[in-house]
């Protein structure tokens, strides 16, 4: 018998011209681990939170069809009367905390539903325990990183024993340890789980069966083997893809070299230490390491939004930065407006910017109405309209979708070809590059 | 709450505790006499020194200066006293500058009822576990949750502030001035409300507002917990009373 079925939804947000599922049929049953796969903005995150009962309940808009959840219709039963049986972990963690400390964190839920108090202490520890964070019970969530409190939010969920586990990109801040740790976590859970990813090598060889949404419609669903035959031939690009190859020694003019540079944010507490680095005309540059080994750091030294504490920073021309998760940093009411800031107000620039991310469709959008991905894709235009020397981006492909993530490091190859140059942070470790280099807590080395 | 170290130590359940801390407060405020009020600034201090030293720099930094600010403005502001030790010219409007004994006295005391009072509201801040007041709310648990969460929110909002001016300077725009800096008024708040409407679906999902919620066992109350109840009780009493 299927734990859940979804029958004929379409839904529509408020307010939305398009529908964001169009037609959607499918069960689920319990056991399954199945992947979630398709471009942002596709509907995968709709998808979820229609089996949550979120949808329409907290959103509201236009449904029809029809999603039971262990027998519940989620038109009819509230996301709290769902909570025991359905459980969510989103994409940003920051987004999900309710309490100062981890381990009340994790008894939230349980109060919520009303669970016995003698069974909540040991239900919070057990479930802190299976994704290996009982040491984090007694820290305060505001001095965790990201990957501890997606630990803790994936605690959260799981202390609620659901039968449905439903995970938003839950590995988008993680280091490829960090993710593949709470991938073997989410492997080992009882219950069936779908997983919405964008980083697909890993969900890949994890996942039973493969749902594959594009335009709100779900166009795969099918085993895992069956799947990978259509991906080879639709959605090539959603297949692991292999480590490009290192390009060739550069000698062209140095754009930014950084020597023996040391940076701390509180004085006995270094995040680089005598560290050097150069990035030459025509190159792109990717700096790769664990969370917390300073690429970000060193990332803004580069662009000069950080002085180093000692060493010397030098930069030909100049620099412009893409922080991590640009789409919270948006100013502007219009997408157009957005971009053009960078340039004066110079549309046909803007326009032109927009169209090199894919995102002319949505100039005259507020920005905050795209999708993560699509914002990732905003932030990026934003940075890159002014055609600066040195572009340095920070995670420039969280939450973006394989095709896209293509069409960028393409264009971004092209950029660097052009006589300017592109230094990346980023965890991606098929990100191509020209050169590679591991950030390491204490050490750097350049590949 | 902890008070004291190592192996004496005492964990303090968060109602006795913020009750003591309350009690503090409120000592310091009927306090007259310098003594009394600046053993009992010094024991907050002691144990407001147990936070971890980054979080707890602004809050000493803040109660200091202010503290400060008032004992050596008093004296200029007040005409009391005979007992003078400094003459100064007259100035319109405050009249003779001097400076008295007695209006020093009552700096001190005026500075040490303002940086105790600041004091323990740092300790409630940095070292009370908020989440199980929250959860001792006998009623309006609900309100006092919202509470809790506006008062969360303020350093998120530091947080946003920065990435924000930061992202906008990435971009080779530069924030100046009163203008500039109000023009990212408007979309940290929109950022602030959407992070709001995420948390609230986030809460939503894992059945905030069903209908019979109940809740974890707090720890069980302690000799500790209830001597501290009983030293609240005293300090008040002792303030009205004798000091």
């Amino acid at each position: 018998m299927a734990l859940a079925s979804v029958e004929g939804l379409t839904f529509s947000y408020p307010e939305a011209s398009e529908p964001a599922l169009v037609d959607v049929s499918l069960r689920l049953h319990p056991g399954e681990v199945v992947a979630l796969l398709g471009p942002s903005g596709s509907g995968k995150t709709t998808l979820l939170r229609a089996l949550a009962g979120l949808v329409p309940h907290f959103h509201g808009g236009r449904f029809a069809g029809r999603v039971e959840v262990a027998g519940l219709d989620t038109r009819r039963a509230r996301p709290a009367e769902l909570a025991g049986t359905a459980a969510v972990v989103f994409q940003d963690p920051e987004d999900q905390i309710v309490m100062a400390v981890a381990r009340n964190e994790v008894a939230f839920g349980l109060e919520n539903l009303g669970v016995t108090p003698r069974e909540i202490w040991p239900r919070v520890d057990e479930a802190l325990a299976a994704v290996g964070a009982l040491h984090l019970a007694e820290r305060r969530t505001a001095e965790l990183s990201g990957g501890e409190l997606q630990r803790v939010c994936l605690a959260s969920a799981l202390a609620l024993r659901p039968q449905l586990l439903l995970l938003d990109e839950p590995t988008s801040q993680l280091d490829p340890e960090g993710a593949d740790e709470f991938l073997a976590h989410v492997a080992r859970l009882e219950g069936a789980t779908i997983l919405s990813e964008q980083r697909t090598g890993r969900v890949l060889e994890l996942a039973e069966r493969v749902l594959f949404v594009e335009g709100g419609r779900l166009l795969c669903d099918a085993p895992r083997s069956e799947a990978l035959d259509w991906l080879a031939k639709h959605r090539p690009r959603y297949l692991p893809p292999r480590l490009a190859s290192p390009g060739l020694p550069n000698d062209a003019e140095i754009v930014c070299r950084l020597a023996g540079v040391s940076f701390a944010y509180q004085a006995a507490i270094p995040v680089l230490e005598d560290v050097s680095l150069e990035v030459r005309r025509g190159e792109v540059v990717v700096l790769e390491g664990p969370n917390g080994c300073g690429k970000t750091t060193l990332a803004k030294v580069a662009a000069g939004l950080l002085e180093p504490d000692a060493g010397t920073v030098l930069r030909s021309g100049r620099a412009g930065y893409l922080s991590q998760d640009p789409g919270r940093y948006l100013i502007r009411d219009r997408v157009l407006a957005e971009v053009a800031l960078g340039v004066e107000g110079d549309e046909a620039r803007a326009r032109e910017a927009l169209a090199r991310v894919g995102l002319e469709w949505a100039a005259d959008r507020h920005p905050r109405d795209l999708s993560s991905g699509e914002r990732e894709r905003l932030g990026l235009a934003a940075v890159a309209v002014a055609d600066p020397d040195l572009l340095v981006l920070d995670e420039p492909t969280r939450g973006i979708d394989p095709d896209r993530k293509a069409a960028i490091a393409t264009w971004l190859s092209d950029y660097a070809a052009s006589g300017r140059a592109v230094l990346v942070a980023t965890h991606d470790r098929t990100f191509p590059a020209d050169r590679r280099i591991s950030l390491q807590p204490e050490v750097l080395l350049a590949a | 709450m902890r008070v004291g170290s190592g192996r004496g130590a005492v964990a303090l359940a968060p109602v006795p505790a913020a009750a003591l801390l309350g009690a503090a407060a409120v000592a310091a405020l009927l306090l007259d006499h310098l003594a009394p009020l600046a053993a009992l600034t010094a024991a907050l201090v002691a144990l407001c020194l147990q936070a971890p030293r980054p979080r707890l720099v602004p809050y000493l930094f803040g109660t200091g200066s202010a503290a400060l600010g008032v004992f050596l403005l008093w004296p200029f502001l007040q005409t009391t006293g005979i007992h003078v030790l400094w003459e100064g010219p007259v100035v319109p409007v405050l009249g003779v500058l001097d400076i008295t004994r007695e209006e020093i006295v009552l700096a001190g005391v005026y500075a040490l009822r303002l940086a105790a009072v600041g004091l323990a509201f740092s300790a409630y801040a940095l070292l009370l576990d908020h989440d199980r007041l929250v959860a001792a709310a006998s009623f309006a648990r609900r309100s006092a949750l919202a509470v809790a969460l506006a008062t969360r929110l303020v350093p998120t909002l530091e947080r946003d502030a920065a990435g924000l001016a930061e992202a906008v300077r990435g971009r080779g725009l530069e924030v100046t001035g009163v203008r500039g800096r109000a023009r990212l008024l408007s979309p940290l708040v929109a950022g602030s409300l959407e992070r709001a409407a995420n948390l609230a679906e986030a809460m939503e999902a894992r059945g905030f507002g069903s209908r019979k919620p109940s809740r974890a066992p707090g720890p069980a109350w302690g000799n500790a917990d209830r001597l501290a109840l009983a030293l609240g009780g005293l300090l008040i009493s002792a303030a009205v009373l004798w000091l």
